[in-house]
């Protein structure tokens, strides 16, 4: 069907923005004060050891001309070698995707879960005790900074509770969605709240809509009106959110993976950059943006076949 | 054939809202009787209470603060008023169908029309998928589907405003019901579609001897496809009785009124700044010369296709002289509002010249906009959203005197209470916001905005299809005044060619962003050269029930029972 060929053209558009993206990580990470090959060697290191070190990963020569080294490997699927770890940088990448992609879904899923029932909940009850009931719980999550939330958390559920483990990742499966709870949990609690919130406002008005009027007028019950037309109209909006906040998600998790010391991608990233390991944090930079926007195409897949009007 | 008692019949129904300290009655003991076979007109201006009773009578209320406190509601003998909410469902689309004015509204965007006919088949008569979708086919071919095994997956937006009209009729006949309410059924849509959808449930009614209870505020609708009539006005019933009855002898002052404002009665022809527009020599220079002009907008495309254009006005070139009254007429989508931007400056021009008072909008464009701004003003159609809702009427004309220095700061004042005389309103609404003001107010708030422009050129773009008829009327009797009364040019935009006619010297017929046709409108209405202008005119529902609508089969039932 021709309202889905844009998932075929819409791919050249993400070139040119993932040339801004290299171009920016590129630049930004030489901005940071400090010498890669001073970190790496200690400060009694001599003046020709770092010079050797410089001139092994090319950071002697100018910086467009590292630049266009960096686009050279990058046509060939290569993102350099680590400094610190000494390995090339996507297989590193490769060994740290699980974990946060898991976490990722693992918290979006749990806060589609816990939005959409209390957010059906709220607006069904519009103006009620419940409604404001829900509200006024989905302000503290909001209110909240993760990271203490995560810290409370631990407190709770794995040291006066302990039902969860601190930290950490697991190797088989079972352990690894144990490990999974805690960490989803703590970004669940406030990205759930801003869906929630969103999709509550949208199912009040969906329920006052002419389209609910038509749908009662022609004798369906309040389930039917809800299930089949109030929310298939509402999520539409919330879809969008969702995307938003899936790639503020991806950046988050460097916070969040780093209190729980999950062996992700944003933990990767962090060290990287202490260690100034100008590869790594590139790679990892890349990869985060190449993921935005990858979530950014599905949504809007997932809009167009929410939505039959909209065209992209 | 005289049945034992009426198929609906209403007693006393009574209807309170509870939002302040005292209640307040919307509905005050109305009771009304619809027999089987008959179709009821319900007439009366935007919050006489004829939306309301026809919700209540099937429970559906608008909001929770609403209450029925008291009356009775008999469908075939059985008292629905206190029914229970299952028992209510059971009756609503299965024995009482109803549509709406804005079927783009009320018409599921997500869902595919043929599933929203289908839903109400599966759940009141338990059919399956696909006898539900053999019933939905045979309803949607009978309703004037062209093609519906597609269109059966078509969603609304798909489909014209007449064809979603149809779907919603479909919809609510999908059950067989008894009774169809219709609430203005055809008040959002064109003369000519008005016209088919009035016949389509005229052919219903007659193949199914369907009862329907038929609201609208348009007594030439009521006059062309009723057998009885019954006004409200406040909540009230204030007449009911057999059509011709009502029409010819109404009782109370308020229906004569109604039928007084009606733009079909023989009005007064348009204030002719007499021969003038005769004169042979010299003519005066055109205020306005419109040459050639094309205006497209681009549709679709993208990065890597090549734009489409759609073309909006194709190739108009129209004159209007200083102190004419020259009415734009054609259906939604004729551009005739895209004619009357570029004509202000407010769309670009593809192609073409507009020519302000010898002004060139294409050769100096901020010149010739300086003037415009300065000389020219357009009046919107909808009243309460062309006016900032957080500035009082009073500060939204003080800021166009201010911005075009048309008085000294100290006169301000002053001049807003003779703009406000000047439109007949009160000098007090000057500390109003229009949300506290009714629709016809806020027009006139609206008109005298553009009068604050001291403005040479008004362009009025459907500034009363909002409004209630006896609200048109007052808009349209003030127009009359001020263009008699000033050195004014007027442009009014508006589909509904019966007020045009009453207002203005020259008409203009656009269709697909074309003129197809233009003279003085005594000409044009009563004599027109083109098949399209005719069948437009013919489309306009006469208050006189004897000069039936274009279209309608001759042998409709119109007559019956009426004496001889």
């Amino acid at each position: 069907m021709h309202r889905y060929r844009f998932i075929l053209t819409r791919p050249l558009q993400f070139l040119p923005v993932i040339f801004g993206v290299s171009i920016i990580t590129f630049v930004l990470v030489r901005l940071i004060p400090g010498d890669p090959a001073r970190v790496l060697l200690g400060a009694r290191a001599t003046p020709t050891a770092i010079a050797n070190v410089r001139a092994q990963f090319g950071l002697d020569e100018p910086i467009w001309m590292q630049y266009f080294y960096f686009l050279q490997n990058l046509l060939k699927g290569e993102m350099g070698k680590s400094i610190t770890y000494k390995i090339d940088v996507l297989p590193l990448i490769a060994t740290r995707i699980e974990p946060t992609l898991a976490l990722v879904f693992s918290a979006v899923l749990l806060s589609v879960l816990i939005a959409v029932p209390l957010a059906a909940l709220a607006a069904r009850n519009h103006g009620r005790p419940v409604d404001h009931l829900v509200r006024v719980v989905s302000t503290f999550g909001i209110g909240f900074p993760p990271f203490w939330v995560a810290l409370m958390l631990i407190l709770l559920l794995a040291v006066a509770f302990p039902v969860l483990p601190v930290s950490g990742y697991g190797s088989t499966l079972g352990d690894k969605l144990v490990h999974l709870i805690l960490p989803s949990l703590t970004i669940a609690l406030s990205l759930s709240t801003v869906l929630m919130r969103s999709l509550r406002a949208a199912i009040v008005e969906w329920l006052k809509s002419d389209v609910a009027t038509a749908a009662r007028a022609r004798g369906m019950p309040e389930s039917i009106v809800f299930w089949r037309h109030v929310l298939p109209n509402a999520v539409a909006p919330t879809i969008n959110l969702l995307a938003v906040n899936i790639g503020w998600l991806i950046g988050g998790t460097v916070v969040v993976e780093s209190v729980f010391a999950l062996p992700g991608m944003g933990q990767l990233l962090v060290r990287a950059i202490f260690s100034r390991d100008y590869m790594v944090v590139q790679g990892v930079a890349m990869v985060f943006a190449c993921a935005t926007v990858l979530v950014n195409f599905l949504a809007d897949i997932a809009t167009v076949a929410a939505d039959p009007r909209v065209k992209l | 054939m005289t049945a034992a008692h009426p198929l609906l019949s209403v007693r006393d129904l009574t209807v309170t809202v509870e939002d302040g300290d005292t209640p307040r009655t919307l509905l005050d003991t109305v009771s009304l009787d619809l027999n089987r076979g008959e179709i009821l007109g319900l007439v009366g201006e935007s919050g006489s209470g004829k939306s309301l009773f026809c919700r209540s009578l099937v429970g559906l209320l608008p909001s929770r603060s609403l209450k029925r406190t008291g009356g009775a509601v008999l469908l075939d003998g059985q008292d629905i008023a206190g029914a229970s909410a299952v028992e209510l469902q059971a009756i609503r689309g299965a024995r009482i169908g109803m549509i709406f004015q804005n079927p783009t509204s009320h018409l599921d965007p997500v869902m595919r029309i043929g599933d929203q006919i289908t839903e109400g088949i599966r759940f009141h008569q338990g059919l399956g998928g696909v006898e539900a979708r053999t019933a939905a086919l045979e309803i949607m071919a009978q309703v004037g589907f062209t093609d519906p095994p597609r269109q059966f997956s078509n969603y609304a937006h798909e489909f014209s405003g007449g064809m979603r009209q149809r779907a919603m009729i479909a919809i609510a006949l999908a059950c067989n019901p008894e009774i169809l309410i219709a609430d203005e059924p055809t008040t959002a849509l064109d003369v000519t579609i008005q016209a088919q959808i009035l016949t389509l449930l005229l052919e219903i009614r007659k193949a199914r001897g369907l009862s329907i209870i038929l609201i609208t505020h348009d007594l030439g609708v009521v006059a062309q496809t009723c057998d009885r009539i019954a006004v409200m006005r406040h909540g009230r019933l204030i007449e009911v009785g057999e059509k011709r009855r009502i029409l010819s002898a109404p009782a109370e002052a308020y229906t004569q009124a109604l039928i007084a404002s009606h733009p079909s009665m023989p009005a007064e022809v348009a204030p002719g700044r007499s021969p003038q527009s005769e004169i042979v020599s010299p003519r005066p220079r055109a205020l306005v010369e419109i040459d050639d002009l094309h205006v497209r907008f681009p549709v679709g495309g993208g990065l890597l296709s090549r734009r489409k254009t759609f073309s909006a006005v194709g190739g108009v070139s129209l004159q209007i002289l200083p102190g004419e009254t020259v009415g734009i007429v054609g259906e939604s989508g004729s551009g005739k509002s895209t004619l009357a931007r570029a004509m202000l400056g407010l769309t670009p021009l593809s192609e073409g010249h507009v020519t302000f008072d010898g002004h060139s909008l294409s050769l100096k464009r901020a010149e010739t906009l300086k003037a415009l701004h300065s000389q020219a003003a357009m009046v919107f159609q909808d009243p309460y959203n062309s006016l900032n809702p957080r500035l009082t009427i009073g500060e939204t004309l003080a800021e166009v005197l201010r911005v075009h220095r048309k008085v000294p700061d100290a006169a301000i004042n002053a001049r807003v209470g003779e703009l406000l005389d000047l439109v007949e309103l009160d000098r007090s609404f000057a500390a109003r916001k229009p949300r506290s003001l009714s629709g016809g107010q806020c027009q006139r708030a609206g008109i005298a905005r553009a009068l604050a422009v001291e403005p040479r050129l008004i362009v009025a773009d459907e500034c009363i299809a909002a409004l209630d008829v006896t609200i048109q009327a007052q808009i349209v009797a003030l127009f009359r005044k001020l263009v008699a009364t000033m050195e004014l040019t007027l442009v009014f935009i508006a589909h509904d060619l019966a007020v045009v006619r009453s207002l203005c010297q020259r008409v203009v017929v656009m269709h697909h962003g074309r003129i197809v046709e233009e003279g003085p409108s005594d000409r044009v209405f009563s004599a027109p050269s083109q098949a399209y202008t005719a069948n437009l005119i013919a489309a306009i529902p006469d208050i006189d029930p004897d000069r039936p609508l274009s279209g309608a089969p001759l042998s409709s039932p119109l007559t019956k029972g009426q004496p001889a």
